[in-house]
């Protein structure tokens, strides 16, 4: 297996690998959707709010906003000791929230959230929550806890996790004639023509199969071929900003070694269980 | 009502842009330029800012001063 990093913008990533197998493939994308965890509010106490959201709307709204993680100090609610329903400062961090509109409107963003823990804080400052207007006012403790994407989109640590299959393209020269109809129809100008009239592929990563070259190529059979590596995928990874994406591939791999360990004892276990019958 | 956190379709925080998006959309830039320098790249987060109507504005004004007068009624 060969990795290739093509290229990282701060909170998303491009890259290559080479020599897995799609269902590979879709395991990693499927566990970086819903297994990775990340914070999230989850409960809140509502004291006073007459402002115009509801408070289950707002409590939705809340929920939603995405919270820096500390992965290495919080523990998941379900596997943490304290086993209780409200938590423990290892599995819940809280947030305060208290604004009052005096004479004018007021804007409420994520900014005036304030958390007890300095790590778990909304990942931007800038999100509108509510509007109030004169004399409206808020006040709630929000309780935030790590979670999975397959129980609430909100614990989704990703806005976008895709692959596709590795373009290749190929153009038989002996038959092409350069008359440039393809270089014409390709959305994502994967072709171009060089000085000498020839046909030539510039980008081939940016070609997403569509196969218009093909189809518009006055050749029988096409002088240009288009197909997909099945063994080499390109990934595009998207964090929301809870987690580095480095961070949140790490972590799937992880979850997915300790998945497939678990398989395999249980396999190991059931296997032993018709011998010891034997035995009896 | 008010500006959506995130995306329906994707998930990507798109609430904290919607500010700079309508302040500068007023001021006479094309939206589809805003929302590229934005970094809002997929159709489905683009439709978010495009697409809303901010009627919280309009709900507010039928709360507030009469609010504040009550209030001082106590």
């Amino acid at each position: 297996m060969k990795v290739q990093i093509l290229e990282k913008n701060g909170d998303s990533i491009r890259f290559i690998i080479d020599g897995i197998t799609t269902s590979l493939a879709n395991t990693l994308r499927r566990i970086i959707l819903s297994e990775v965890p990340c914070m999230a509010i989850d409960d809140v106490m509502i004291i006073e709010n007459n402002s115009v959201l509801h408070d289950e709307i707002l409590a939705l709204r809340l929920g939603l906003i995405p919270l820096k993680t500390d992965l290495d100090s919080y523990n998941l609610p379900e596997e943490c000791e304290c086993k209780s329903e409200l938590g423990c400062p290892l599995c819940r961090a809280v947030l305060i929230l208290d604004v009052k509109a005096e004479s004018e409107e007021k804007v409420v963003y994520s900014k005036d959230l304030i958390p007890e823990d300095p790590k778990i804080a909304p990942v931007s400052d800038k999100i509108p929550i509510v509007k109030l207007a004169p004399g409206q006012k808020i006040r709630l403790e929000a309780y935030a806890r790590l979670g999975k994407g397959k129980d609430h989109a909100k614990w989704q640590p990703v806005s976008a996790c895709t692959y596709r299959y590795m373009p290749e393209v190929s153009i038989d020269y002996e038959r092409c004639d350069g008359c440039g109809e393809c270089v014409n129809i390709c959305p994502r100008k994967v072709l171009d023509k060089s000085n000498d009239g020839k046909v030539e592929v510039r980008n081939m990563l940016e070609c997403i199969l569509c196969r218009d070259c093909m189809n518009v190529c006055p050749k029988d059979p096409p002088a240009i071929n288009v197909n997909g590596n099945k063994e080499s995928f390109i990934f595009y990874v998207e964090s929301t900003g809870v987690l580095p994406v480095e961070r949140i591939i790490s972590e799937a791999l992880k979850i997915y070694d300790k998945k497939c360990l678990e398989f395999l004892e249980e396999i190991s276990v059931n296997l032993n269980v018709p011998k010891k019958d034997e035995n009896n | 009502m008010i500006i959506p956190i995130r995306c329906f379709t994707c998930g990507k925080l798109i609430g904290d842009k919607w500010e700079e998006f309508i302040k500068r959309v007023k001021n006479g830039e094309p939206a589809g330029k805003v929302l590229d320098d934005l970094g809002i790249k997929r159709y489905c987060c683009r439709r978010m800012l495009l697409s809303h109507v901010e009627i919280i504005d309009d709900l507010i004004k039928f709360y507030g001063k009469r609010d504040v007068k009550n209030e001082n009624r106590r």
